[in-house]
């Protein structure tokens, strides 16, 4: 039998059952379209970060923490002390015996900018702050952002300009901010006020009195409480210069905020960053000079500065951490999530793949005498076995073909919804499933595969038919 | 094994089972020696067929009659490459049938022999020109080729105006005669006819078996037909033997 003889002959077998084989189609349609969908959803959230990462460049990028390395850098006359072994990471500078201690400060940040390969390298300041405008209220992080980053390819503004320099008191808002506060049109708040109120601590608060009656409020409960916790806040006003674009999985790193100050105004304002343990110590300094910013952003021009350059800083006895480094971890999660949903869609291309067999087992039942008559008229039992595994394949294609067209449907329709819902948040349009060809061509012919398999039993079963028999049966 | 060489090795073995079947010069077409079968249930053995020899020339028109149960359709089944003995030889043409290996059976019942039966065995959602042209698809013949082999057929059987008729719209002479179309469609050199008046009416299974003395004379087929009606038989077979028990127990018409 030629190949073209062998489909003709399965589509016009299936043919006559159309009820039954639209239905076990059907099956293998839903099977595929949902193996589809979730494979198409996985590949789609990694296409997306990565594709993002990338484009973004967040693989140049290190971030340095004041470490626990042995080796302590002296911006001074950058020499390490190698032999000192820091006692505790958390212990306060002037706790450390007088030894230099490992200080991200401005000294540090230029020692390193001097390195090769370096784009930028900036303090990454952050604090909580609430943010007033036309009368509408948003908490959010601050992000302290030098005018040079600012102006830089880096940021991405949809109206307005960078601030001219860092000690301007002017501000950048992110567009996605400005949709939570229901403004629209972006260019109508440049050179408008807004306020920042900063959440400080009240180190008046802190003496023996309020102390005492704090303690007593706690232990008496027919005491009067103390009527207010130790925090102060402040507001500032800023002028609004541009409105930066918010990109769906977050910004260029490290520039992740909504709203972005420039180095200037922020020194001067009273705030708690949060990010460290040192902002509740008074005595530790509170200015900047002497315990240093919590860490520093560096990009890197290219990919391959990333590793000396970490070394380098590293060998200075600060901490790093890359995304470049966390790319092996990822796509271990990633292919872990993608067989999670494999196997999620594989449960319904098993109970597909039993409606294959069910349908086949019924068929070769009906056909009994055909199968008969034909090893009667001299069909081997390899032409007995192909027919029926052709029926099978044709189903698996079919099933394959239509599948991959309802997934690519509802991953479509699931798109939409969702990206409809998150628009009305101020989250930009993303595409969360994707298809590559080989997600295409491997659906169907994964359906083929599956429905050949599900079709081993039957074909066997027609294959064992005796025609003796079967030329008897009515 | 890739392709070319399963074609290879299927085109020697055809050619080899061509020239074993098609060259060999015998007096004696179709030979059985003590062919018997044996049915086993369980416990429960049936001797369908005990140590029957039988000898038909080339060109011969053998009748076999009997009663019920006595081992004609067994002897049918097993002339067909159908069924496999349970001891005893089969030698069509000089080749030994229990032999051959199942895909050398399936192409001896494609290309040498043509079977009927009883209940004529048409595939009931073809129509009659499908059902004529069915074997050609084991054939590997081209679908316009195997159409039109299969319209010829049923023209000369007198069947044209009803090539497009499903079985269940024909009468049962002429699904029979559809079936006798379908047995020849691949020039077979015996035909093996199981009862195929068993349905029909005196005058129609007249027809028939008229149909099939013509075909061995016309075209000197090897003609099998086996039949309860004797006196059928006697009129145009060259010999007929009556079967009882499984057992050769007599010649009803010798030449």
């Amino acid at each position: 039998m030629r190949i073209r003889d062998y489909i003709e002959q399965s589509f016009a077998n299936l043919s006559k059952k159309k009820l039954r084989t639209f239905l076990t189609t059907f099956g293998v349609v839903i099977g595929i379209g949902a193996l589809v969908s979730m494979i198409s959803f996985g590949q789609g959230v990694q296409k997306n970060i990565t594709d993002r990462f990338r484009e973004l460049e967040l693989f140049n990028y290190i971030s340095v923490s004041m470490g626990s390395q042995q080796n302590h850098y002296d911006p001074d006359n950058n020499t390490m002390d190698e032999e000192r072994e820091t006692k505790d990471e958390y212990l306060a500078p002037q706790f450390t015996g007088g030894l230099k201690p490992n200080v991200l400060d401005d000294s540090f940040i230029q020692k390193i900018a001097q390195l090769k390969g370096i784009e930028s390298a900036f303090p990454e300041v952050r604090f909580p702050a609430m943010v007033r405008f036309k009368e509408k209220e948003e908490f959010s992080l601050i992000q302290v952002l030098p005018a040079y980053i600012c102006q830089s390819s880096l940021t991405k503004l949809r109206a307005g300009k960078p601030y001219a320099s860092d000690d301007a008191n002017s501000l950048i808002i992110s567009d996605s901010m400005l949709h939570r506060m229901r403004i629209k049109d972006n260019h109508e708040v440049i050179g408008q006020q807004i306020e920042l109120t900063t959440l400080t601590l009240d180190y008046g608060f802190f003496n023996l009195g309020n102390i005492a009656s704090f303690m007593l409020a706690r232990s008496d409960p027919n005491t009067k409480r103390a009527d207010r916790l130790p925090f102060s806040n402040k507001s500032y006003k800023f002028t609004i210069v541009g409105v930066m674009e918010r990109m769906g999985f977050g910004g260029a790193m490290p520039i992740r905020s909504d709203i972005f100050i420039p180095p200037g105004p922020s020194q001067r304002m009273d705030k708690l960053s949060l990010t460290s343990i040192w902002d509740f110590f008074p005595a530790a300094g509170g200015p900047r000079q002497s315990k240093g910013y919590p860490s520093v952003s560096v990009r890197v021009s290219s990919v391959k500065y990333v590793e000396p350059v970490k070394k380098q800083i590293q060998d200075w006895g600060f901490k790093t951490f890359a995304l470049l480094d966390q790319l092996e971890e990822m796509k271990r999660a990633f292919i872990f999530m993608d067989m999670f949903l494999f196997a999620v869609g594989m449960i319904a291309i098993v109970v597909a793949s039993l409606g294959i067999i069910n349908t086949m087992v019924m068929s070769i039942l009906e056909r009994y005498k055909e199968i008969g008559i034909m090893k009667a008229v001299g069909a081997s039992d390899r032409d007995v076995k192909k027919i029926f595994f052709f029926e099978s394949g044709v189903i698996g294609f079919l099933g394959g073909v239509f599948g991959l067209a309802l997934g690519w449907a509802v991953s479509m329709l699931i798109n939409q919804v969702v990206n409809y819902f998150l628009a009305r948040q101020g989250v930009p349009y993303v595409n969360y499933f994707s298809f590559p060809w080989w997600l295409c061509l491997g659906a169907v012919v994964f359906s083929i595969l599956v429905s050949l398999v599900a079709g081993i039993y039957p074909t066997i079963r027609a294959v064992r038919v005796d025609p003796v028999i079967a030329l008897r049966h009515d | 094994m890739n392709k070319e060489l399963r074609i290879s090795k299927f085109l020697v073995r055809y050619s080899l089972f061509n020239f074993l079947f098609n060259n060999m010069n015998t007096t004696d077409f179709v030979e059985t020696e003590d062919l018997t079968k044996v049915y086993s249930t369980g416990k429960i053995q049936v001797i369908a067929l005990e140590d029957v020899n039988l000898s038909v020339r080339q060109g011969e028109f053998l009748g076999v009659t009997g009663p019920s149960g006595s081992g004609k359709s067994t002897l049918v089944n097993l002339l067909g490459g159908l069924d496999t003995p349970s001891s005893g030889n089969i030698k069509v043409h000089g080749r030994f049938i229990s032999e051959l290996n199942k895909e050398e059976l399936a192409l001896y019942r494609r290309y040498q022999v043509g079977m009927i039966f009883q209940s004529f065995n048409l595939i009931s959602s073809y129509t009659a020109v499908e059902n004529v042209a069915f074997p050609l698809l084991f054939a590997g013949v081209a679908k316009r080729e195997r159409n039109s082999r299969a319209e010829q057929l049923l023209a000369k059987l007198g069947l044209s105006g009803r090539k497009d008729h499903l079985p269940s719209e024909l009468s049962g002479g002429e699904q029979q005669r559809v079936a006798i179309a379908r047995a020849l469609i691949n020039q077979p050199k015996i035909l093996l006819a199981d009862e195929p008046t068993g349905n029909l009416d005196s005058k129609t299974s007249r027809q028939i078996v008229q149909t099939l003395s013509d075909l061995n004379k016309s075209q000197g087929l090897t003609v099998i037909v086996i039949s309860h009606q004797e006196s059928l038989l006697a009129e145009f077979a060259d010999n007929v033997i009556r079967l009882c028990d499984g057992k050769v127990v007599g010649q009803v018409k010798s030449q």
